[in-house]
């Protein structure tokens, strides 16, 4: 481990081919378990540092059946509960409007028994009505979380229902000015919310999104969230990717613990430098990325630095450097070692495509096109099976009967559970990990 | 026997007082008069990017600390990759060749005027591929090794026995480098040549020739590679051409590194009956003309009157020819006689 807490490491095979313009690598950065070994942001544990929302749909539809926003009150009450003395906090609840539930006056409170008690009290008030614009919800929440000086802003967020009382526009405005300023769970209640509507919020706030089909499993849920927040201590990092002038960056995807591509969103430092948001890290935390550079060939026997990885911390005092990697590539005639694949490269580029006809499936079946269905499906399990991916394998499994796993072969169920097919499409970007 | 003690010295580089012909160190202020060199970057190299600096269009970038250009990403030669050191008794040249992106050839020359005659000193070792840091272990070695012949040159020691402890601390320097799991490893090859004989010792597939002046003599090579060709052409199996144009001709059975735990150098001693030159080198140069009969015609004469020219000339040689790998070139006129030269050494 480095000074900072932070190593990276680069796995690539670096050797070209004559003429050869792709280079590929997975970079794999890992924060350090022992929590003293960071030089982030914060006292230990990061209390005063850290904010946290939580957001709770109440439109009418969380009355049917009335055990939702019971609920989801009580999930509210679980996760209270965790938030460590001294954390900024605030709960929001949301429907076709948007209102501060504690404190009521539309700022933070610092955590302590009785900020948590009169909370808990609050939400115990809360009842269902109305319609649903989450871009009223995470606006609002934009806004309290300004009110406090935390560097570390997360917020939950939970619905039950499709963003029906405002247009796409209106969300997707919403979502653009809370990036940067908050990261975001989502998590949706029982099957009649729309895991793309999530998924753009989850993914844009560098959170995470899942189903919850039984509202009786929230509490459990919403109690790991927050603990996993207060877990985080360092906020904003980014990799920081340079190349070489004549070179370009093709992609650059988080592929572990979960599939998310952050191509587009580059912030540009210099010509030759971009940023990608990673989010907040805590101890003990390791992500693999897949980055991929087109550079210009040079001559056999040549080596040129196709990128340089950096992960840095910004905070308001400055950046900081939290480690740095080399991706290189050499030109070579010698086939043996310029035609080797990489295998953790092999490894994730299979599981992004998994995520990949998980996604493209259910949505063929959706539209009514089965023969798509069949064969995006098909080969997600073959994949799923050939890379161990079990989690995954079950969860196809019960959208689509097994015929042979080596060659994907499947008929698509006649019967499928909503929720089955919702929590397919919710986690088939979790990938298992390829070690070295 | 030629040679024998100067009747003039010099000055020394340093305090510039007057210092004895044979003298290794100034009795006046300590330095060191004839080192050890090195094929390492010499003093004062800059490094500037090959292409952005012969491209009128482009802004030469700087170059970061790991060796590459900031503007157009290329690495930047390390001044290992091509370096030329005259000691004026023998004289040695190293180059990356055309097809690998370093040097990982190294050579360490050195000089000592003993009572009993100019002694010259080469050892040259080229780093195995296939173990880490090649490199670093081919200079690591060349740079222990010749230091302890240097030494015992100058003490008069057994050139046999400083040969094997020159082996030894190369060993040594090799093990320092390692870690669990790593072991740089390279070849080794080094030439004692002093007035009446040459002794070499050799791991690996590195080389030595004898190329004789004279019509009357016969080209020799003085080592045989620690290779599987080498092993198949001893049982029989295969003749040279057949054996070397195996696949696994290159496959070296013996090396120097720290997974050995005492490596057993092969040693031999020729004492030549006329004047020649004693050719070291890697495999970058004998690959493209094995034989010395051939190695011969194109060292000779002009290697006998400048060894440094004709050193060039041969890596010119194997670069024209594919320059697929490293190239180290050193050539040792024999007698070693020459007017006391100071080492100096020409950047690239």
């Amino acid at each position: 481990m480095t000074e900072s807490g932070f190593t990276i490491d680069i796995d690539q095979n670096q050797f070209l081919t004559e003429g050869g313009r792709d280079v590929s690598a997975i970079v794999t950065v890992t924060s350090a378990a022992d929590a003293t070994g960071f030089s982030g942001t914060g006292p230990a544990g990061g209390q005063t540092g850290s904010a946290e929302i939580i957001i709770i749909d109440c439109s009418g539809s969380m009355e049917y059946p009335h055990t939702k926003i019971a609920e989801a009150r009580a999930a509210t009450a679980a996760a209270i509960d965790v938030i460590r003395d001294g954390t900024w906090f605030a709960v929001i609840a949301g429907t076709n409007l948007a209102w501060p539930v504690f404190p009521t006056d539309g700022r933070m409170a610092v955590a302590d028994p009785g900020s948590r008690a009169a909370a808990r009290q609050a939400v115990a008030g809360l009842r269902a009505g109305g319609g649903t614009a989450i871009g009223q919800w995470l606006g609002l929440a934009r806004q309290i979380f300004t009110s406090s000086p935390a560097s570390l802003r997360h917020a939950i967020l939970l619905t039950d229902g499709k963003n029906q009382h405002e247009s796409q526009e209106q969300l997707a405005a919403a979502i653009s000015q809370c990036e940067g300023v908050f990261s975001c769970d989502c998590r949706g209640v029982g099957t009649d919310w729309e895991v793309s509507e999530l998924r753009r919020i989850s993914t844009a706030l560098l959170g995470t999104v899942d189903i919850v089909p039984d509202p009786a499993g929230l509490a459990a849920d919403f109690a790991a969230m927050m603990q996993t927040a207060m877990g985080k201590q360092v906020a904003d990092v980014a990799l920081r990717v340079w190349t070489p002038q004549s070179a370009t960056v093709s992609f650059v995807k988080q592929v572990a613990p979960t599939v998310d591509d952050l191509t587009a969103r580059r912030t540009s430092r210099n010509p030759q430098a971009g940023d990608y948001p990673t989010g907040a890290w805590g101890p003990g935390e390791s992500r693999d990325y897949h980055v991929g550079v087109e550079v210009t060939p040079a001559g056999i026997g040549q080596e040129m630095l196709a990128a340089r990885v950096s992960l840095v911390a910004s905070s308001p005092a400055g950046e900081e450097i939290l480690g740095q990697g080399l991706i290189r590539a050499i030109w070579t005639d010698d086939e043996a070692l310029s035609t080797k694949i990489n295998s953790r490269v092999a490894h994730y580029t299979g599981q992004a495509e998994l995520a990949e006809v998980i996604q493209e499936g259910l949505e063929a079946r959706k539209q009514g096109d089965e023969e798509t269905a069949t064969a995006k499906l098909g080969r997600a399990v073959a994949l799923a099976h050939q890379s161990g991916n079990e989690d995954t394998a079950k969860l196809l499994a019960k959208v689509v009967d097994v015929v042979d796993v080596d060659t994907g072969t499947v008929r698509l169920k006649q019967q499928v559970h909503d929720a089955d097919e919702m929590a397919l499409d919710t986690r088939s970007t979790k990938t298992v990990r390829a070690r070295k | 026997m030629t040679g024998g003690p100067a009747e003039a010295g010099g000055i020394c580089p340093t305090c510039g007082e007057p210092v004895g012909a044979t003298d290794s160190f100034c009795e006046s202020c300590g330095t060191e008069l004839a080192p050890a060199v090195i094929s390492t970057a010499s003093p004062g190299y800059t490094p500037e990017c090959p292409v952005c600096s012969v491209d009128p269009a482009a802004t030469p970038g700087a170059i970061s600390a790991e060796g590459y250009c900031e503007s157009c990403g290329r690495k930047v030669p390390s001044g290992r990759d091509h370096a030329e050191l005259d000691l004026g008794l023998l004289a040695g040249v190293t180059d990356r060749g055309l097809r690998h992106s370093r040097n990982e050839d190294a050579m360490g020359l050195a000089t000592a005027a003993t009572p009993g005659g100019q002694v010259a000193i080469a050892v040259v070792c080229d780093g195995v591929s296939s173990s880490p840091r090649p490199d670093e272990a081919s200079l690591a070695a060349a740079q222990a090794a010749v230091r302890v012949l240097l030494t015992s040159a100058r003490r008069g020691d057994d050139p046999a026995e400083s040969s094997k402890a020159a082996v030894h601390s190369a060993h040594q320097a090799l093990t320092t480098l390692s870690s669990p799991g790593e072991s740089p490893s390279a070849t080794y090859v080094s030439a004692v040549v002093s007035g009446d004989a040459v002794t070499v010792c050799w791991l690996g597939d590195s080389r030595a020739y004898w190329l004789p002046a004279g019509p009357d003599g016969t080209p020799a090579r003085l080592t045989i590679d620690d290779s599987v060709a080498e092993q198949l052409i001893a049982r029989g199996a295969m003749g040279e051409a057949e054996a070397m144009a195996s696949p696994q001709a290159h496959v070296i059975t013996g090396w120097l590194g720290a997974d050995l735990s005492e490596p057993e150098p092969h040693l031999s001693r020729f004492e030549p009956v006329g004047r020649g030159v004693v050719l070291v080198c890697s495999d970058g140069l004998w690959n493209y003309r094995p034989g010395a009969a051939g190695l011969a015609e194109l060292a000779l004469p002009s290697a006998l009157s400048d060894p440094l020219g004709t050193a060039a000339s041969l890596v010119k040689f194997a670069i024209d020819a594919g320059g697929v790998d490293n190239i180290t070139v050193v050539l040792i006129p024999f007698p070693p006689v020459s007017s006391a030269t100071l080492p100096r050494r020409i950047a690239p």
